[in-house]
């Protein structure tokens, strides 16, 4: 950098280095500012090779270099500073910047343009202290430490105004955003369709809306009357789904709350009060009585039956098998008092098949204990014994 | 047996809440949100000559009028309708009444309004606005074709002179 400089003594002040970023477009100095680069030994393609310099290599210790001189150049006051580049930023906009060190480089740029009387009077100073630095190692290494404070600094204001751009770009789009959310509302609750469905004529309400639409109203499109059909009308268009929510997240959260709690309701209302307590647990538990109710009765019948066979082997035989199914169950089911609705309808499922399953051994246990009330004698015993043990395992 | 006893208990269990039966109230807040989302959008941007608005506290009747459009015998006139919103809005229509008497073919004795979209027209994508502009449309073009009244039906086809006469008559008498 500072070797590109053709008068090394001279230059090192800080005008030509605020004049390289500064050149990349000529109509951004003024006069003032030129003058003072001529005055430092800036002649026009000095200038331009060094922002080639600037462009290609965005060097570390470039940016480090000028932003040490900051503390000095700029005025002490952050606002200042700020208001300045926010004037200018219709400048910074037009020039193709990428690297955010660069912007800010430029911005300060602008700002020694603005402040070139101030600069002028702290030219001495700078000169000072910037040959001090180019001899001095030691100082160098110091003023490298106090750089890397102020780059955290700028960075720190960098993402300020980052954050504020996108506050101004949010703001920007909202009245953008009021016609989406008319675009993106049901025609039927005439609110942001929540889990919008598509009709084949391409018109999308909420599933719910539609639905009902469909049922009262006969199965055509509320927006154009064409027929639509069953099975489409209970898809989710997933893609506008997504994007519902991600336009409006919080309406549609509301929406679910609102949704859940009238869900709740509704069950509530279908099944018998709960005596206290959350209600899920209470329909839960009722479903599960109602799942259960029918087979009650006969669960307990073969449960009855099974733990009489159960006796009756104790008497013969020792090793545990089919009997003690009855006893699984009846542990299954006190296990059992919060299940979820799957877990219900698995249960459900089991239970019926193992009462099948005992209910048909249970018939031939039944016939055995037939077959042996009419035999009185150990000899029918033995023989039942025998009977349990041919029929009791293939199953 | 175990029926009706869950029944008692189910009625038991809401007027514990508060004697609220579910179902109306959760219908009912359907279609009344729908009529307040219309009521604000009518305030943001009404119709041309036309208002409407709730009579009371009832939000669903409610009260329209609409100014008689220039360049038909109505001209100059202002008619109140009433609007009744059932239950079940908007997948049913509401029912529009005329409450100042008018000479139209398609507008009873009652002030009943014979359109197509307040019958088996109706769909529930379709505003009260939409309706207000639709019955003001039957201001300017009478459908004489399927009149309620076919004495003045008759009379508009054959002599729309005399017709355009009687109706401005009527909307001096009883529509200012």
């Amino acid at each position: 950098m500072l070797t590109n400089k053709p008068n090394p003594e001279k230059s090192p002040t800080k005008e030509p280095e605020a004049s390289e970023n500064g050149e990349k477009i000529e109509s951004m100095f003024s006069p003032g500012f030129r003058s003072v680069a001529a005055m430092a030994g800036w002649d026009e393609e000095a200038i331009l090779v060094a922002s080639l310099v600037v462009e290609d290599t965005p060097d570390r210790d470039f940016k480090q270099k000028k932003r040490s001189d900051l503390p000095f150049k700029t005025p002490p006051s952050n606002s200042r500073r700020k208001r300045r580049a926010q004037k200018r930023s219709p400048v910074i906009v037009a020039m193709p910047v990428l690297d955010l060190g660069e912007d800010e480089t430029t911005r300060k740029e602008n700002e020694k343009n603005t402040n070139t009387d101030e600069e002028k009077k702290a030219e001495t100073e700078k000169k000072m202290i910037e040959s001090k630095t180019n001899k001095d190692e030691k100082k160098k290494a110091e003023s490298e430490k106090k750089k890397m404070m102020i780059e955290s600094k700028t960075n720190m204001d960098e993402e300020k105004k980052t954050g504020e751009k996108e506050l101004t770009a949010s703001s920007s789009t909202l009245p953008c955003m009021d016609r989406l959310r008319e675009e993106l509302s049901c025609a039927i609750c005439l609110e942001i369709c929540f889990e919008p469905s598509t009709t084949a004529c391409g018109h999308s309400f909420c599933k719910k809306c539609l639905r009902s639409a469909a049922e009262k109203c006969g199965k055509r499109c509320p927006k154009c009357r064409q027929l639509i059909s069953n099975g489409r009308s209970c898809t989710v268009n997933t893609v506008l789904w997504n994007t519902i929510q991600l336009l409006f997240p919080q309406e549609i959260e509301a929406r679910k709350a609102a949704a859940k709690a009238s869900n709740s309701r509704e069950t509530d209302h279908k099944s018998p009060p709960p005596p206290r307590g959350i209600s899920h647990y209470n329909v839960r538990n009722r479903s599960i009585q109602a799942l259960n109710s029918p087979e009650d009765e006969r669960l307990q019948s073969t449960r009855r039956v099974g733990n009489t066979y159960h006796e009756g082997r104790n008497h013969i035989v020792g090793p545990p098998g089919i009997a003690s199914r009855g006893d699984e169950v009846n542990v299954r089911r006190r296990r059992r008092r919060v299940p979820g609705q799957d877990e219900d309808a698995a249960l459900a499922l089991r239970l019926q098949r193992e009462e099948f399953m005992e209910v048909f051994r249970g018939s031939d246990d039944q016939y055995n204990g037939s077959v042996s009330l009419a035999r009185e004698n150990l000899r029918a015993m033995a023989s039942r014994a025998m009977n349990i043990r041919i029929r009791g395992r293939p199953s | 047996m175990s029926t009706m006893n869950s029944g008692g208990m189910s009625a038991g269990g809401v007027s514990s809440r508060g004697g609220r039966s579910w179902p109306s109230t959760t219908s009912v807040s359907s279609s009344g949100k729908r009529i307040q989302k219309e009521m604000a959008d009518l305030n943001m941007d009404p119709p041309s000559d036309c208002s409407a608005g709730p009579k009371g506290d009832n939000l669903y009747h409610w009260v329209a009028t609409i100014i008689g459009p220039p360049g038909t015998p109505y001209q100059g006139g202002m008619f109140f309708l009433d609007i009744t919103f059932p239950s079940d809005y908007p997948f049913k229509p509401p029912k529009v009444v005329f409450k100042t008497r008018i000479y139209h073919c398609n507008v009873d004795s009652t002030g009943t309004v014979s359109l197509d979209i307040l019958k088996d027209g109706w769909s529930p994508a379709l505003t009260i606005s939409k309706v207000l502009l639709a019955v003001r449309s039957i201001f300017t073009t009478p459908d004489p074709y399927n009149p309620v009244v076919p004495v003045i039906s008759r009379l508009y086809l054959a002599d729309r002179a005399k017709h355009d006469e009687l109706a401005a008559e009527w909307t001096l008498r009883f529509a200012r």
